[in-house]
């Protein structure tokens, strides 16, 4: 069938994708994987000189990059198995007989957190968690908790709002999957047993598994490049405490002008994320 | 050479102004000098600050006069760098650089600004015969819009650090007055004010600028300490710098939780909601802090200069010039010029500090009816006693900023001792000083 359509007819369609990937994602990395091979400061252009790997030895044997790295796979290794254990539940709720039009709203209202911009989400972050006018404080009996200041308690609450967020997208993939189960092999595994956890594990997790891989990968992803919320709320501080590797990043790159180290970190962060992904994918379709 | 460019600096200002001089014979006004540029769009990079919404408000008398259109874009301040860096570097639409004191050695080095001589020999007839420019505080005018003795940009929107106490706090606890020193401020106003979840003092320390500026140099300098010394390499550990930062460690006892959360933003409001008894903050935010609609202590404010500390006074020194950008084309730099010029004014400074500016003009604040102005005698006495290398005002700062902010936390937060913070600072420090070659000879030491 395919040699049937003329080649033109295959690039009149490919072609414009694959021009405007070239141009959007192609090209910037180049360019990064150019300015990485560089001293290349904003501020210094006069003094742009090739210096091979020397960025990349730099942030290997940086011992803050590091830090950061570990704080993002903390925050990734507490906020993910919250996000998924709750989304599995509100799924499997959300998957339970009856109640259309709850069911419907529920799931309608799982948009919203989803919906609402990064930055936002950031925002009301701050004068949620305010310590002396924050809502939350006042819910929580008045008490004087300083959730921005104090560096634990800044680490808390970007887990909280990274769940609050995403949750919703974990449960709704989750759902989806859910869904997949035909209807016949669910009655029959009920007949079978009463163990929701037997039918859980052995009819409905095959069909979860790959909106669980999906889910790692993507919230690996975003987790790694999580920006936007953090920066608004706290700005990586107080000290380090939340300066997660994309902060850093736009640290070095844009405060302090070092485009070279901070796309030699960016390129060092793409190369984690790409082997994340194979490891997921491998790990997990072998179960499967 | 670098005293024959000086001297021929000099020698071109005086001829320029000897010009002036001639031109006010011949009746310069603005509306004159600006006709062969009427039409023109100047850009320029403006903060959200009181200062800035003053002129924005005198705007339409300039822009009617002139026929200049200035077209602002407004950042807050941790952004205004990297957007005016970003705009110079891609070759933008800035005509006017905003110069935060310790940006002027990178923007004078990179080209992207023209030194003021140059820019008055270029349109002479620009020249306003009445700019005089000893009129401007000599450390601000040096400060802010010069860099290696030449001249760049004029002081526009202007700081000096000032305590800002509220009286009836202090009364109420027996005291007549703000502290003289900081050993005062911490041994006995502290205890006395720090109670019933009301604190003696806030010092801003967020990790941005704030931390470096206001907090950690504003601790070094009063009690002899300093970021180099005189070959260039960290002092941060001598005996005076590390009295001074172990001295903020104490001090953090009687200031709110979470100080290091604390911009200006966090400091100027718990001072006006009467939370906290003292701050040390920029003169810019006086217009907020007794306006009855910020500030619920409006009618308490009083203001002094900053505490003084073994080593003097030494008060936080901060500010923005305005200068010609290289980039803009010659009918731009001659309208950004006008502008500048207008805006520095002598004519409008006083209307300038009515609508909530800071003028650095010395004349305005011998002027009568300035009685409600509580700063400015506090202002004028720190901006006779400052230190203009208050934070070190080369090109590498944006870099060196970065690793105090850092550390400077991490003390705060007891991660680190002030010792190690101190050391790691130095070490990084002078790895980036080393880079930028001032240890090898390759470049002279700046200040």
């Amino acid at each position: 069938m395919r040699g049937q359509v003329p080649r033109r007819t295959i690039f009149a369609f490919i072609g414009p994708a694959v021009l405007g990937l070239a141009m959007v994602g192609i090209a910037p990395l180049l360019y990064a994987v150019w300015t990485s091979l560089h001293f290349y400061n904003l501020t210094k252009l006069k003094r742009v000189e090739f210096i091979g790997a020397d960025n990349y030895l730099t942030v290997l044997t940086d011992e803050v990059f590091w830090q950061a790295m570990g704080r993002t796979f903390f925050l990734l290794g507490t906020a993910l198995p919250l996000q998924i254990a709750l989304g599995l539940g509100i799924a499997l709720v959300l998957h339970q007989p009856g109640l259309t039009l709850v069911k419907t709203l529920a799931r309608l209202s799982l948009v919203l957190p989803m919906a609402t911009t990064y930055a936002v989400v950031g925002l009301l972050g701050q004068v949620m968690f305010n310590q002396k006018f924050g809502v939350v404080n006042q819910l929580l009996g008045g008490v004087d908790v300083n959730w921005i200041g104090d560096p634990n308690n800044a680490f808390a609450m970007i887990i909280f709002w990274d769940v609050w967020q995403w949750t919703p997208f974990v449960a709704l993939v989750l759902l989806a999957g859910l869904t997949m189960v035909p209807g016949e092999v669910e009655e029959a595994a009920r007949l079978e047993t009463k163990s929701t956890w037997t039918i859980l594990r052995y009819v409905q997790l095959p069909f979860l598994l790959p909106g669980l891989v999906a889910v790692l990968i993507l919230r690996t992803a975003d987790t790694l490049k999580l920006f936007d919320m953090v920066f608004t709320l706290t700005r990586g501080g107080p000290g380090s405490s939340t300066e997660f590797i994309s902060l850093m990043i736009q640290r070095v790159g844009f405060r302090g002008f070092d485009q070279g180290l901070a796309s030699a970190q960016a390129i060092i962060l793409l190369i984690i994320t790409i082997v994340l992904a194979q490891i997921y994918i491998r790990v997990f379709h072998k179960e499967v | 050479m670098k005293i024959l460019r000086n001297l021929l600096g000099t020698v071109a200002i005086t001829g320029i102004l000897a010009t002036g001089a001639m031109a006010d014979n011949h009746g310069w006004s603005l509306k004159k000098a600006a006709e062969p540029y009427a039409g023109t769009t100047i850009d320029v990079v403006f903060l959200l600050r009181p200062g800035y919404e003053a002129i924005e408000a005198m705007l339409p008398a300039f822009e009617e006069e002139t026929g200049i259109k200035v077209n602002i874009i407004k950042h807050p301040y941790e952004n205004a760098l990297g957007e005016q860096v970003r705009d110079f570097v891609a070759g933008g639409d800035l005509d006017i650089a905003l110069i935060d004191l310790v940006w002027i050695g990178n923007f004078a080095e990179n080209d992207w600004i023209i030194p003021l001589a140059d820019v008055q020999a270029k349109f002479p007839d620009a020249v306003d015969p009445d700019l005089d420019i000893d009129d401007f505080f000599p450390l601000v005018l040096n400060a802010f819009g010069g860099w290696n003795d030449t001249l760049y940009g004029l002081p526009f929107d202007n700081y000096s650090g000032l305590m800002f106490y509220n009286r009836c706090i202090l009364e109420e606890a027996g005291f007549d007055g703000p502290p003289e020193t900081w050993q005062q401020l911490k041994d006995e106003y502290g205890p006395a004010l720090t109670k019933d979840g009301k604190y003696a003092f806030a010092l801003q320390s967020k990790r941005n600028e704030t931390q470096s500026a206001d907090s950690f140099a504003r601790m070094l300098w009063p009690f002899g300490g300093s970021f180099l010394d005189a070959d260039f390499k960290s002092n941060l550990n001598s005996d005076e710098s590390q009295t001074g930062l172990k001295f903020r460690q104490d001090l953090m006892q009687y200031m709110p939780d979470g100080i290091v959360a604390y911009d200006h933003a966090e400091t100027v409001n718990a001072f006006s909601q009467g939370d906290v008894a003292m701050i040390t903050e920029w003169s810019a935010f006086y217009s907020s802090v007794v306006s009855p609609d910020t500030s619920k202590v409006a009618d308490c404010v009083e203001i002094a200069p900053e505490p003084t500390g073994p080593a003097g006074r030494k008060p936080a020194l901060g500010g923005f010039s305005l200068a010609v950008a290289a980039q803009a084309d010659e009918a731009e730099q001659a309208a950004a010029y006008l502008f500048i010029q207008w805006a520095t004014s002598k004519a409008n400074a006083r209307e300038y500090l009515e609508r909530g500016g800071v003028p650095a003009r010395q004349s305005v604040y011998k002027e009568d009816g300035l009685e409600d102005y509580k700063f400015v005698p506090a202002l004028v006495e720190s901006w006779q006693e400052g230190v203009p290398e208050f934070r070190p005002r080369f090109a590498e700062w944006p870099e060196i900023t970065e690793i105090v902010q850092e550390w400077g936390t991490k003390m705060m937060l007891g991660e680190v001792t002030t010792e190690e913070g101190a050391q790691e600072i130095g070490t990084r420090m002078e790895e980036v000083l080393e880079a930028a070659g001032y240890y090898s000879g390759e470049k002279p030491l700046a200040q």
